[in-house]
């Protein structure tokens, strides 16, 4: 009994920490000086007299090696600026991330560091540390000092389908 | 206690969700996952640091047809009165559960003969040989059962050779492996066709395979040679009463392969008689009773029954006469 009970309590910490983020989402929606709008479109390669071009398409007949383009558009909606605003955004695990881009760093350890993905080690099992990836992305975050009343703008990011 | 449990249930899942791979195929997710996206930020206002989520926007993935094709004989399978069977490798390279159809043709280009398709069959104890009575037989119009992504099958092409076939000819037989959801260039969409509903895209595949299955003939032939060789009572060769006739029965096998229940026969000249004891089979002796060893032999004729033959070799039965 004391066992089982044992247990409970470290599963209780799990369940409460997932718990947290849960209800985090819904409460922080109510009154946000900033709103976010996610988007989501798959790039296709079409040829137009006999040139190649790459349109967005919405997102139908989506199939391993097709390339998305995750946008997350931000706007101001206060009248006041907001500082610091950091936008985290992990990748889910069906997608890996295109190429990693100046304008967001990344994490390989599940969001615990970011950073340049240049320069990233990743254990490999076997022989040590390897350079990181973009397939070994996990998360990647925008990093934005200041939005002035009213300014919007649009985060992005390609990643394609694993 | 429900309270309780419903925490445990929560952990359980996270614990589940945890322990996913990042990419459980080699051919990619598998049809069906949901990509599902969101980004959170946190930030400072008048009001204090705040968090912030965005929607989440969700994309279905949908059912790749792909398909890949191999021979697993080592090389060309020999093919000589009876019927043999070629084996090929169907791979599903898709993301998601499909079946295959599958055609045999057997006039490829350059053949010297086309073999006969007799029927398709399924490696249904997966022990990679044909068995059968085991092996499932594909009828007309039939489709392979559902393979998982990059699951695997064996299939066997039983064939055989039509009539008039020299050894050495060589032939191919094609099998073609199609999605039974639908072919095509690549990218076609077939609305819904995929697994639980989703779209079905064919890959780049255009989901179909096919390869070539080798044949050789291997056929072999008999060829018969006789020669006498006399020696007379007095040291020289003239067929006189009393002249001993040694007859020399050369059967060569040609070809390639083998030839089984192979046997030499001669009848005793009339005006000869018979020199018992004297029936050899490549030099060794055989007794004249009709016992446990190869040949027999009477004042009628002899017989050889050599067995089987293999191409390139020579088998020797020599007996002796006496002229009467």
């Amino acid at each position: 009994m004391n066992k089982v009970a044992h247990i409970f309590k470290g599963l209780f910490s799990v369940a409460s920490l997932c718990a947290a983020i849960l209800i985090a989402a819904p409460a922080a929606h109510a009154q946000s000086a900033v709103a976010l709008d996610g988007k989501v479109k798959v790039e296709r390669t079409e040829t137009v007299d006999g040139e190649q071009r790459t349109v967005l398409a919405e997102p139908t007949s989506v199939v391993p090696g097709d390339k998305l383009l995750f946008t997350t558009a931000y706007r101001n909606t206060s009248a006041e600026p907001v500082e610091n605003f950091i936008v985290t955004n992990p990748l889910p695990r069906a997608v890996m991330l295109a190429e990693a881009d100046d304008s967001f760093e990344v994490s390989v350890d599940g969001g615990a560091s970011f950073g340049p993905l240049a320069g990233m080690m990743i254990a490999d099992g076997e022989a040590g540390d390897r350079p990181a990836k973009p397939e070994d992305v996990t998360h990647i975050r925008w990093t934005l000092p200041l939005i002035q009343p009213g300014e919007e703008g649009v985060l992005e990011y390609h990643a394609i389908v694993r | 206690m429900t309270h309780a449990r419903t925490k445990l249930a929560l952990a359980a899942s996270t614990a589940i969700l945890c322990a996913l791979p990042h990419a459980a195929h080699a051919t990619g997710v598998t049809a069906g996952t949901l990509i599902e996206n969101t980004a959170s930020a946190t930030y400072e206002s008048g009001a204090g640091p705040q968090t912030v989520d965005s929607n989440t926007v969700t994309v279905t993935v949908d059912e790749l047809l792909d398909v890949a094709i191999a021979t697993q004989d080592a090389g060309a399978v020999p093919i000589s009165g009876g019927g043999t069977v070629l084996t090929f490798e169907v791979t599903n390279t898709g993301n998601g559960p499909e079946a295959f159809d599958l055609t045999a043709d057997p006039a490829v280009t350059g053949n010297d003969f086309d073999a006969t398709v007799d029927a398709i069959a399924v490696d249904t104890n997966g022990n990679g040989t044909y068995d059968p009575g085991i092996d499932t037989i594909l009828g007309a119009g039939d489709s392979t059962p559902v393979l998982a992504p990059d699951e695997a099958l064996t299939v066997f092409v039983i064939v055989s050779p039509p009539a008039g076939i020299s050894d050495g000819d060589t032939s191919q037989v094609n099998l073609l492996a199609e999605a039974a959801t639908g072919t095509g260039t690549p990218g076609t969409v077939f609305t819904g066709a995929g697994e639980s509903g989703v779209d079905a895209v064919v890959g780049s595949s255009s989901a179909d395979a096919d390869t070539n299955g080798a044949l050789l003939a291997s056929l072999a032939t008999v060829a018969l040679a006789k020669s006498a060789v006399i020696a007379d009572p007095f040291g020289g060769s003239e067929a006189v009463p009393g002249a001993v006739v040694t007859y020399t029965l050369v059967a060569t096998v040609q070809g390639s392969g083998s030839i089984t229940n192979l046997r030499i026969t001669d009848i005793i000249p009339t005006g000869t008689t018979y020199a018992a004891g004297t029936l050899t089979l490549d030099a060794a002796s055989l007794t004249d009773a009709d016992d446990s060893d190869e040949g027999k032999a009477s004042a009628a004729g002899i017989d050889v029954l050599v067995g089987t033959g293999t191409a390139g070799t020579d088998y020797t039965v020599t007996f002796d006469v006496t002229i009467d």
